[in-house]
């Protein structure tokens, strides 16, 4: 992610810089605070309505309030609130766009830590000085992200890594945290007589989270990721340290090359951009749709390309199995919406793991066809572009559907990524054509 | 089937429309359950979807073609690569219990025929600017006009209507009595490694790419086409095994309509790059390049790379998990033995038939 929160950001009084307010009853009563606020937002407006018989007003500026309200707990509070508002940030299918939004910010706004809080946790993880390990160690941060932040660093034997560092105490603030955001959704869900369901998602989060603070899960996963791409496609997954790493400290042969979009870089270096497009879909889609496996994190800041076209992908935090047979449901649902065959899409929607309430299908019917109508020849054409992503998440949002399969959200957000990149570019993101099907 | 050899008909312009029109059928074909294109008429005869108007335009075109005293070409049949595993083979491995095999061919044949679709999608160039001579009232004239509209319609369906996607699977569903399908079809349906970043190496580079992308293409399902013939007469002798397959008679049937269906995709792609071929092109830098050298340039170049490695890949890829597979045979050693014993060698013929006429033109 990127390395120095923006100016804008005020520290708040707790003082970031000496590390995270671990204060649990103040971090209750700050996550009570914003909830109090959020739920007051939106209901006395319709209370006074009510009382006044005014018509119902949009409610996207409500929606942005609370979005701000909850991002400046998260910033204030850091640790695990910021990975509640990034999850949250990842699912367009339930909250509303001006949420998602403003949450998103929250990839950009991580403050470093203190060197020595960084040395002290490696220390401790290695059980080792610094320098019986590292013989150089940078002190400034090459990155900080929402869980741990990356130093540059040199072995003995001169190797460059990349030390990925969690925070410290994280664990045990994920479970106060999340505590107080579960407690809050369920007064939420009490009083709001149609409610989002947001505890299902918020344990998602928790695991997700979870996940994420084991780095040894992290390691594996990239192993993985190089274990499919081990017949030299040209994919660069760093190597991880094993001997130097643990569920906290990651230590990865260091990678460098261009961040994949910027476009000028790519061509100095004789690179043509649609064919890196071309590359990175591939890569993914290898991964969704025939391996099952896949890095579910693409952003730009997670994408470099070396001048000789390899392609790098780093942080595996979040990577995902997928079940048996997703692969072949996901290509029949693109390739029945290729061909307008409406009762392939219902099987392929149904086959995914989708269900609605009464088991009415036309509902999936017009999830689709809303994303179709995004198209120029109103069918799907293989491109899953960022406004086809929005229109089906917006159509999720706004239909009674029971399970909407979080892999296929993760899967989607995936592409829309990839599509933002190849757009970037100036290209196209074609799923189909990236299959490179020998007609 | 050409039960309508219209001799009168030299009209050699069609609407989008005429060409998609397909005949009345006395009763419609519905494979496992799916509704299929095409039909049957009043004695039971199958009959291809599209054909109305499509196959005698197709006709006219190449006789329009033939009367200007050029000629149509032909890709000889030597050159088609055999399945594997064979016939033999496969009926080897269903009787002592190993479908995964032909199951997953079959598979990857329906989402082969599937991604055919994807020429209705193909960035068509500005041919008005490239091609030197005429070209109304050819086949060239309607591929975006038609043409590729109703080839992507045929192998993948159309609305509610399945192809040669949904015909296939049907027909391995009625044999194999819907078979657990193997995960790993994606995966050996993609292509190999990427192209790095590099800038694609161009055969013509003096030619408008989209041009040249849309020849390369169509070169590459024409020669798909043609060699599907292969496909077929393993498809119906596999599926006609009653030994092996629980519906004979109706999965074979449905790999015969699927046959049926395909000729006019390999009579409308011969025609138009036959028409390229008889016709001169604008380079882009304003020189004059024969349609003939690249047509034939591009064949060549792609049935030596399909005849040479296409074969040995999938040799390689259905051997690769072999061994496991024969372990879950009653007697291993005994089938890999008997199944070894079929194993017949082929190399392809050492000419391409468009073999460039200069030792280095292009
Ligand atoms: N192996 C590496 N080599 C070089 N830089 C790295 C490496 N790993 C991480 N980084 C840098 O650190 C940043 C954050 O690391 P990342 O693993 O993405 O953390 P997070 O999961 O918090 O996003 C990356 O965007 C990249 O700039
Ligand atoms: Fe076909
Ligand atoms: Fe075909």
């Amino acid at each position: 992610m990127v390395a120095a929160a923006p100016h804008w950001i005020r520290t708040p009084a707790s003082g970031l810089r000496l590390g995270v307010q671990q204060n649990r009853l103040w971090r209750t009563w700050r996550v009570a605070r914003t909830g109090i606020y959020i739920w007051a937002i939106y209901k006395f407006p319709s209370w006074t309505r009510r009382l006044l018989g005014r018509p119902t007003p949009s409610l996207r500026p409500t929606h942005e309030r609370a979005a701000h309200a909850v991002l400046a707990c998260a910033l204030e509070m850091q640790g695990p609130i910021i990975k509640v508002c990034q999850g949250i940030a990842t699912r367009s299918d339930v909250f509303p766009r001006a949420v998602v939004e403003i949450l998103k910010q929250c990839h950009d706004a991580v403050p470093a830590r203190e060197y020595s809080a960084v040395k002290a946790v490696v220390e401790q993880e290695l059980g080792k000085p610094l320098d019986a390990v590292f013989s150089d160690f940078d002190t400034r941060p090459l990155a900080s992200a929402s869980l741990a932040q990356v130093h540059r660093a040199r072995l003995h034997d001169g190797r460059e890594v990349a030390v990925k560092v969690q925070y410290p105490g994280l664990e045990a603030l994920v479970k106060t945290d999340l505590r107080s955001v579960r407690i809050a959704c369920r007064v939420y869900e009490f009083f709001d007589p149609q409610p989002i369901a947001l505890l299902p998602l918020l344990t998602e989060i928790t695991d997700h989270t979870a996940m994420e603070l084991d780095f040894r899960r992290e390691a594996d996963s990239a192993d993985h990721v190089r274990e499919i791409f081990s017949e030299g496609e040209g994919v660069i997954v760093p190597e991880v340290y094993r001997e130097w790493s643990t569920g906290r400290v990651l230590t990865m042969e260091l990678v460098e090359g261009i961040k994949i979009t910027e476009l000028e870089a790519l061509e100095a270096a004789g690179l043509d951009p649609g064919q890196v497009v071309q590359d990175l879909m591939q890569i993914f889609v290898r991964m969704i749709f025939a391996a099952g496996f896949f890095q579910a994190d693409p952003h730009p800041g997670n994408l470099m390309v070396r001048p000789s076209g390899d392609i790098i992908v780093i942080d595996y935090g979040l990577s995902k199995h997928l079940p048996r047979g997703f692969g072949m449901g996901l290509f029949e649902l693109l390739f029945s919406m290729m061909t307008m065959n409406e009762s392939a899409m219902v099987r392929a929607f149904t086959e995914l793991g989708f269900r609605t309430e009464d088991g009415d299908t036309d509902v999936f019917l017009l999830i689709a066809r809303r994303m179709m109508r995004r198209s120029d020849t109103g069918r799907f054409e293989g491109e899953f572009t960022e406004e086809m992503t929005g229109e089906l998440f917006d159509a999720i949002r706004e239909n009674p559907l029971v399970d909407v399969p979080t892999d296929f959200v993760l899967v989607g957000r995936v592409f829309s990524f990839l599509s933002g990149i190849a757009h970037t570019l100036g290209h196209e993101a074609n799923v189909l054509e990236a299959m490179g099907a020998r007609t | 089937m050409s039960t309508e050899v219209k001799l009168a008909d030299d009209r050699l312009d069609y609407s989008l429309e005429d060409l998609l029109a397909s005949g009345d059928f006395a009763e419609p074909l519905i494979a496992g359950g799916v509704r299929c294109h095409g039909g049957f008429d009043a004695d039971g005869v199958y009959g291809s979807p599209r054909v109305l108007h499509r196959k005698p335009a197709i006709q006219a075109w190449q006789r329009a073609l033939q009367a200007q005293g050029h000629e149509l070409l032909e890709i000889s049949s030597d050159l088609m690569p055999p399945q594997y595993p064979s016939v033999d083979q496969a009926v080897l491995l269903c009787r002592n219990g190993v479908r995964e095999p032909v199951v997953r061919a079959l598979t990857i044949i329906s989402v082969v025929e599937g991604f055919g679709a994807i020429i209705r999608d193909v960035k068509m160039p500005d041919l008005e600017s490239i091609v030197v001579e005429p070209f109304h009232g050819t086949a060239l004239a309607h591929l975006a006009g038609g043409l590729f509209e109703a080839h992507a319609r045929d192998e993948a369906g159309w609305g509610d209507e399945g192809g040669h996607k949904q015909m296939w699977e049907a027909a391995r569903d009625l044999a194999f009595e819907s078979p657990e399908i193997p995960d790993d079809v994606l995966m050996r349906i993609m292509g190999g490694p990427g192209g790095r970043g590099r800038p694609r190496k161009r055969g013509f580079p003096q030619i408008d790419e989209t041009f040249e992308r849309m020849v390369g293409l169509m070169s590459n399902v024409l020669i798909v086409e043609l060699f599907a013939e292969e496909v077929f007469r393993w498809g119906k002798a596999v599926l006609a095994n009653p030994e092996i397959s629980a519906e004979p008679e109706q999965a074979s049937a449905m790999v015969g309509y699927i046959e049926s269906d395909e000729n006019p995709h390999v009579e409308y792609l011969r025609t138009a790059l036959s028409e390229v071929a008889a016709r001169n092109l604008r380079t882009s830098d304003g020189a004059i390049l024969s349609g003939r050298e690249v047509v034939h340039g591009t064949l060549h170049s792609m049935l030596r790379q399909i005849t040479r490695q296409r074969p040995e890949e999938q040799r390689a890829q259905v051997r690769e998990n072999m061994a496991k597979l024969f372990t879950q045979a009653e007697n291993p050693s005994a089938l890999r033995e008997e199944f070894e014993s079929l194993e017949q060698p082929w190399s392809p013929p050492p000419h391409t038939g468009f073999e460039p006429q200069l030792p280095d033109s292009g």
